[in-house]
């Protein structure tokens, strides 16, 4: 089909002829060139500094700097999937919340999933570690990182999910209704379902989100990617080159993420939908 | 037919606003078991919304209406058990998007009446060989063409034994070489003595299935007679002029 290999440029450019095609080639030479240039400043920059001494990437070599850095990615893991996990699920209450026929729930609802969407993660975060502690909540380190996240991400993930609901057309729910079913079941099996995969690419772009928030966790000291490359720092004062590692594998993961999302959303539309 | 039994339908003096616009104006219309009820008019008239206040997906203001001898449950339970009675079909068709075309008739029968999946497939396979689309029972609606879904929808309405069809507008979105097939089908269920209430602009077919033509125009019922006393010898100026501007076409 011809549909599927059209790209956003297709839709928004018409085919280049003769000229435009000479013109985009030396625009992409010339911007290749200076990028490379740029690369060229940075790396003799690093040398001028002494960034490129052996002292600072040594320990790449060592198996045990790469377990340290393993074990902190799976905490980073650990911590993005429970908060995902977690936000999708009460994201998911607040949105039932909002859309309900009671104007008690709904502005209920609306009010936390905006609090929730207006307050910086990092509150939150000194929320659980400062203030709750003081209120006698006694929390593990992991829920310490874990709850702020989550509560950060609902908000958005509820309204992500009431745009799906809104985009299901108003006839479905009609002839699951005029079948004799009830509103529950209309829901649960007939909107529910379709707004889902509408909205998996919008979800998978704050599940993005999430993780790049589980970074906070140094704040608390629990050991996630970011607190254990901060250990590497100190240990051999090497700032640049742990930092520059792991900006590479954050980058890798939500790379991947993102990918995932594209091809859902492809095979969503493959599949049909809404026509 | 003993003039005692007792109607399927009855509409008693029903009003119906939206906002400030008056779309039902002192409505009262009976069909009658086994009956096949046309009503036609102008866009704009109030047919559509009439054929919609019968199982309540639009709620009326004032006045009563019955089915099967009792009047419309307001909500809940009782709602839905009478909508599970009375089929209702879309222009727009409406099937499910993300169900296959067996599930879409499967999925009330189980979900509403609890019939067991096997059942339920039996039935339904059963109900799309009728229509003639069992053999696209795995694909989705959007695979299928105008014709094949509302014929898909019509099965899916079948399933739940009704007792009485609601058609809005049934041929309105389709291609003109697909109208007949779903026109067919209609037809048929007609033939083995369904009771319906059609929304159409398809004279002809009017004309051969209807028992009663029933005109709209601006919130009333003008006429309402045999399909031969209206084509040929329309009451009012508004049907006359109605009449003559289709035939323009």
């Amino acid at each position: 089909m011809r549909g599927a290999g059209l790209t956003v440029r297709d839709v928004l450019y018409e085919a280049p002829g003769a000229g435009t095609r000479k013109k985009i080639a030396v625009a992409t030479a010339a911007s290749l060139l200076l990028l490379a240039l740029l690369l060229g400043l940075v790396i003799r920059q690093f040398a001028i500094a002494g960034q490129l001494d052996r002292k600072y990437w040594f320990f790449f070599a060592r198996g045990t700097t790469w377990s340290f850095l393993g074990k902190g990615l799976l905490g980073t893991v650990e911590v993005a999937v429970v908060s995902g996990i977690l936000a999708f699920a009460a994201g998911f209450f607040l949105m039932v919340g909002r859309i309900s026929q009671s104007r008690i729930s709904r502005a209920l609802c609306t009010g936390i999933i905006e609090f929730t969407r207006g307050v910086p993660t990092l509150l939150f975060v000194y929320f659980f570690f400062l203030v709750a502690p003081q209120l006698g909540i006694r929390l593990h380190a992991f829920w310490k990182i874990t709850l702020p996240v989550s509560i950060s991400a609902c908000g958005v993930v509820a309204e992500v999910l009431r745009s799906g609901v809104n985009a299901v057309p108003k006839g479905q729910r009609e002839a699951a209704l005029s079948l004799g079913m009830r509103e529950g079941s209309v829901f649960l099996k007939i909107i529910f379902p379709q707004a889902f995969r509408v909205v998996i690419p919008a979800l998978l772009s704050e599940l993005v989100i999430v993780l790049k928030d589980t970074t906070f966790a140094y704040v608390i000291n629990f050991p996630d990617l970011m607190q254990n490359a901060s250990v590497l720092i100190s240990n051999y004062d090497a700032m640049l080159s742990v930092y520059l590692l792991i900006a590479v594998i954050y980058c890798i993961i939500n790379y991947l993420l993102n990918k995932a999302a594209e091809a859902v959303a492809v095979r969503g539309k493959e599949k049909g939908g809404a026509k | 037919m003993s003039m005692s039994q007792t109607p399927m339908i009855e509409m008693r003096n029903v009003e119906k606003h939206f906002g400030d616009h008056h779309v039902l104006k002192g409505i009262s219309l009976t069909v009658k078991k086994g009956e096949v009820v046309v009503i036609i008019g102008p866009s704009g008239s109030g047919k559509s919304t009439l054929c919609r206040t019968i199982n309540r997906l639009e709620p009326i203001d004032s006045g009563e209406i019955c089915f099967d001898g009792k009047p419309l449950p307001e909500e809940g339970r009782a709602l839905a058990a009478l909508r599970s009675q009375i089929g209702m079909v879309f222009q727009s068709f409406n099937l499910f998007a993300h169900k296959t075309i067996l599930e879409n008739v499967m999925l009330a029968p189980m979900d509403v009446l609890h019939k067991p999946q096997k059942e339920a497939r039996e039935a339904a396979m059963e109900l799309l060989k009728r229509v003639g689309v069992d053999s696209q029972a795995g694909k989705v609606p959007a695979q299928l063409s105008g014709g094949q879904q509302q014929r898909v929808a019509i099965a899916r309405s079948l399933a739940m034994n009704p007792k009485a069809m609601l058609f809005d507008e049934p041929t309105s979105a389709l291609d003109p070489e697909m109208i007949g097939e779903v026109l067919d089908v209609m037809t048929e269920l007609a033939k083995e003595g369904m009771t319906m209430v059609i929304v159409t602009h398809e004279m002809n077919f009017a004309r051969r299935v209807a028992d009663r033509v029933v005109f709209m125009d601006e919130g009333r019922i003008l006429e309402d007679g045999t399909p031969e006393e209206f084509f040929a010898h329309p009451k009012t100026e508004r049907a006359r002029d109605f009449l003559n501007s289709i035939k323009d076409h």
